[in-house]
């Protein structure tokens, strides 16, 4: 059953790279944030007790309502940002390097996961995610977009964390809560006053501080 | 115990209180008083007068207490600074920046030294993450369009840098996973005492993640841009903050990631990288140094530059690793004098291009001439500090025979050298056509900003020539550690 | 006597082809509220064609004459080997999967150089396109149904999809997303929507159409029998993968068979009223997307469950 999450995991990420629409990038990170809540639940279901169940219903409540919520009202439609994302490379170049980044990926953890007590498909699909939110950040141009590519990944981090290090909660709830803490702070203060003191809001705008 | 009541939790009241509004003057007083006694306290650990009884969750070991004295050090004289700082014109300084000045300053401080002195690095991430947030808003200061750029891309750049940095950590948990340090919770001195325990594979991607990570936060290329936009753009006092003392919070990550591997198999090849990433950032600085026309900029390359250099010795060790804990020592004290006088330019000339400051030499003659002073200092002239330590560096590649790297760590600062001059001397010398606009031929006072500059400078020279033994004592500690 | 009920049903498949595409068109037309031809209308233009004279370019070689002709028959030989419903297929043997790909690229192959024959651009646009696409198609079909020979061990058709059950619960993830992955390729392959519109004729916009626009009579009678067999063809090839039940009864084998038909040609309807005809160039992007689907599934199940 997990497999069967890291799947979807994956093929939201497939989705991301295709996708032309601030919009869409949006749906991927709420289906991504609701999939992570039935990851984290998963073990468990077996030993039941509110305070397990705290954490799981944090990061739902926060990752797939609260924050895209707010994105999608103040930003997108407070500052009627277009609906397309621009890209700095080709869409078709874009999903042929995250496809190929998936593959090493997955080859690669299936190498280390013989030496160290890993589970490789969670792990595999954690980091891809992770580097797939890196692409985003580097190959994007708006702004709002940045911030989605890092909200994903954020999300293969937290999987990482449960991948890895699954007998430490301490741990990964420290990730979490702080990381959450940053974007909120990134967005809601940033992003609010770049729109209101710039023209528009692309990253091509914050080229006045290069050489 | 006490002590640990001092740096940490003074700030933290201070940094809290200060949100509620009130007199200026006497925020600034009390921030000013909570730093002499945080310098005052840090000396004491320093020397080993107060040997605080520390949880687990501190560490108070040599690092703590070099990298600490360094913070506290430079921090005093930046609250110093401030309010003189504070009270430039209105179009200058923001009325909502100033209220909240005081408390970022001191949450800033009480994040800082948490991170310096924590034993965990969960702890010391969440530390690192909290400076950068209480940075942000300083960096905003004057509120316009470019410091709102400069703060966006630091605090994301910074962002996704402690995201990669959080992933070496969990590498460091697997690292440690089915042996008791993992029970027993993750704590630094745990994992520094059974490194052999490690799992090396692990160890290594934890070092590599951790590393490139904080390089951002630290300004080692290649993740050097966010650093440089920061400073670049912010006001002075912020930037000699942070070049001076965030850097280094920074750098302790890695040493603390050095500690742990020191001893195994990982350790050579967490050198080698620490070599590359100096040399690169030797490589950034040069280029960058000859195409930049901003001078604020060519301050910020010049600490990559100076970063660089530091990690370059820590990676060779030895004498050089010594050469590099004085450079850190050192490169705090100059940086602040440097950005402080480029913060007297900026004021007067009201613009960060190059091209449009000629003559400071003449109408700015204090500033002018400590711009000059610290600009030979940074440039590693004797009898300033740098050059002492830079010559440590030097001796370090020589004893382990690596005349390669010796020829080109010498030729890329000859060029720096080069690049750094033209602009600088461009700026003190020359008649620049806006003379004509009409600006104040006015007699430049000596404030507060000229003291500490002089006062830096002059303890930059004594303790290049003069090194107490309490300090050399501790680094050698340092050496130490390192080289189990 | 196997042989001769084998050859039976494959003969009704043959004849059914043409109602298949009938039932599509009349719920596309259904569905936007107008009446539509009849479900049989197919049949009868396939008669009208038969009966009709065949022209040739006056640029037209040999080709023109061979091409609908192997067209027609290589796609004929690709259905013998594919499973229909669970019965097992005239043709069958380890590998086969392999052959089933490249008839039906031999049967395009033709359709190319007979477009390309005839010397007028037109024909010539739409094959280069045609070309460009099945380029891109290909990894589809290799890395989907590459993945499931994988997991099974079985290379031949028949094998694998009689060695899909439900195990696994897992399995009806990977299931339904392979399926879609082929749902795909079946709308490339056949030149429906949203990949092309099999009813435009704007020599911009199409793909399939033009290639046999210079095409009358017998050749053109060959051609569209062809286009209805390969939507059957691929159709059922889609239904196969939901034949996890292993029915050993033919009754409920077919009707099962005929009820995942029934959902197809929904979905196909469903898929062809609602979206328009996708940008050109954004279409290798989104055959690219299905492909790597099927990369996916099988990094995931051939690494880690052996």
């Amino acid at each position: 059953m997990g497999n069967v999450l890291n799947i979807l995991f994956c093929l939201s990420l497939l989705y991301l790279a295709t996708t032309t629409r601030v919009t869409g990038y949006l749906k991927v990170f709420v289906l991504q944030s609701i999939l992570l809540f039935f990851i984290v639940m998963l073990p468990l279901l077996s030993h039941f007790s509110v305070f397990t169940l705290l954490l799981p219903l944090t990061i739902l409540i926060v990752k797939a309502i609260l924050i895209p919520g707010y994105i999608r009202k103040k930003i997108i439609y407070e500052l009627e940002i277009k609906t397309t994302i621009e890209s700095n490379i080709q869409q078709f170049n874009f999903l042929l390097l995250t496809v190929f980044t998936m593959v090493a990926v997955f080859v690669f953890s299936n190498l280390i996961s013989k030496d160290a007590a890993v589970d490789p498909v969670p792990f595999a699909a954690a980091f891809s995610s992770v580097v797939t939110g890196l692409y985003v950040i580097i190959f994007r141009k708006k702004l709002i977009v940045h911030v989605i590519g890092f909200l994903v990944m954020e999300n293969g981090i937290f999987l990482l964390g449960i991948a890895v290090a699954s007998e430490m909660p301490f741990l990964i709830e420290l990730g979490m809560l702080l990381d959450i803490f940053v974007v909120v702070f990134l967005m809601g203060i940033a992003i609010n006053k770049i729109s209101s003191t710039l023209a528009a809001d692309e990253v091509s705008v914050l080229d006045k501080l290069k050489n | 115990m006490l002590v640990l009541f001092y740096i940490l939790i003074l700030p933290l009241l201070a940094g809290g209180l200060f949100f509620i509004p009130g007199n200026k003057k006497l925020k600034y007083q009390m921030s000013l008083l909570v730093s002499v006694i945080h310098l005052a306290a840090s000396y004491m650990i320093f020397t080993g007068f107060a040997q605080p009884v520390v949880s687990q969750w501190f560490r108070i070991d040599a690092f703590s207490k070099l990298f600490l004295l360094i913070l506290s050090h430079v921090y005093f004289w930046v609250v110093l600074n401030s309010w003189h700082f504070i009270n430039q014109p209105d179009l200058y300084s923001p009325e909502k920046s100033r209220k909240i000045f005081f408390s970022m300053m001191n949450l800033y401080l009480f994040a800082n030294t948490l991170a310096l002195i924590s034993n965990h690095l969960g702890l010391y991430w969440v530390a690192l993450e909290s400076t950068t947030l209480t940075v942000a808003p300083l960096i905003y200061y004057y509120r316009n369009k470019e410091s709102l750029e400069a703060m966006w891309k630091y605090l994301f750049l910074i962002s996704v840098g402690i995201a990669f940095a959080f992933i070496g950590i969990l590498f460091l948990a697997l690292s440690a996973h089915g042996t008791d340090i993992f029970e027993k919770g993750l704590f630094l001195s745990d994992l520094i005492e059974g490194s052999s325990r490690l799992n090396m594979v692990w160890l290594k991607a934890g070092f590599i993640f951790i590393f490139a990570g904080l390089s951002t936060k630290a300004g080692i290329a290649p993740m050097h841009p966010g650093e440089v936009d920061a400073l670049s753009n912010s006001p002075s006092p912020v930037a000699a903050l942070v070049s001076a003392s965030l850097s280094g919070t920074a750098l302790i990550g890695i040493f603390r990631l050095m500690q742990i591997t020191a001893g195994t198999p990982v350790h050579q090849f967490a050198q080698v990288l620490m070599i590359t990433g100096g040399v690169v950032s030797l490589l950034v600085a040069l280029v960058f140094m000859f195409r930049v026309t901003n001078y604020k900029r060519m301050i910020a390359y010049s600490s990559v530059e100076h970063i660089g250099l530091i990690v370059l010795g820590a990676g060779i060790g030895g004498a050089a690793l010594i050469g590099s804990m004085l450079h850190m020592i050192y490169n705090s004290l100059n940086k602040t004098a440097m950005f402080l006088m480029a913060g007297n330019v900026h004021r007067r000339y009201k613009s960060r291009e190059s091209g449009d400051v000629r003559g400071v030499l003449k109408n700015m003659k204090w500033t002018g001439i400590l711009f000059m002073t610290a600009f030979l200092a940074v440039i590693a002239m004797p009898p300033f500090g740098l050059f002492f330590s830079e010559l440590m560096i030097f001796r370090g590649l020589v004893e382990q025979e690596r005349f390669i790297l010796l020829g080109v760590v010498l030729f890329v600062l000859l060029f720096i050298f080069i690049g750094m001059s033209r602009q600088t001397f461009a700026i003190l010398y020359g008649k620049s056509e806006r003379e004509s606009e009409g600006i104040e031929e006015v007699n430049e006072k000596f404030n507060i900003t000229h003291f500490t500059a002089l006062a830096l400078l002059v303890l930059l020279a004594a303790a290049g020539l003069f090194m107490p033994d309490t300090v050399t004592g501790v680094i050698n500690q340092i050496a130490g550690e390192l080289n189990r | 006597m196997e042989i001769i009920s084998k050859i039976l049903i494959y003969l009704i498949f043959i004849l059914a082809a043409p109602l298949f595409i009938g039932i599509v068109n009349k719920l596309k037309a259904r569905s936007t509220g107008r009446i539509g031809p009849s479900i049989f209308q197919a049949y009868y233009d396939l008669r009208r064609l038969m009966r009709k004279e065949t022209i040739y370019a006056g640029s037209a070689s040999f080709l023109s004459r061979l091409a609908p002709v192997v067209s027609f028959v290589s796609i004929l030989f690709a259905g013998m080997i594919l499973p229909i419903g669970f019965t097992r297929p005239l043709i069958s043997f380890s590998g086969d999967l392999i052959l089933f790909a490249y008839l039906l690229g031999l049967s395009r192959f033709f359709q190319i150089l007979g477009a390309m024959d005839i010397g007028s651009s037109f024909e010539g646009m739409g094959a280069a396109r045609e070309a460009t696409f099945a380029v891109f198609a290909e990894p589809i079909y290799f890395f989907t149904l590459g993945s499931l020979a994988f997991i099974f061990g079985q290379t031949s058709m028949y094998g694998i999809f009689h060695s899909i059950t439900l195990k696994d619960p897992s399995f009806l993830v990977f299931i339904v997303v392979a399926s879609i992955s082929v749902f795909f390729l079946m709308i490339t392959e056949t030149s429906r929507m949203p990949v092309d519109d099999p009813n435009t004729h704007l020599e911009l916009t199409m793909i399939h159409e033009v290639m046999i626009l210079d095409n009358s009579g017998q050749d053109l009678f060959l051609y569209q029998y062809s286009a209805y067999l390969k939507i059957l063809i691929y159709a059922t090839f889609t239904s196969n993968f939901f034949n996890p039940f292993n029915a050993q009864n033919y009754v409920v084998g077919f009707l099962v068979y005929l009820a995942v038909m029934m959902l197809l040609i929904g979905c196909l309807v469903w898929v062809e009223t609602m979206l328009g005809r996708f940008k050109m160039k954004s279409i290798p992007q989104y055959l690219l997307f299905a492909a790597s689907i099927g990369i996916l599934n099988l990094l995931i199940y051939s690494f880690f469950r052996k």
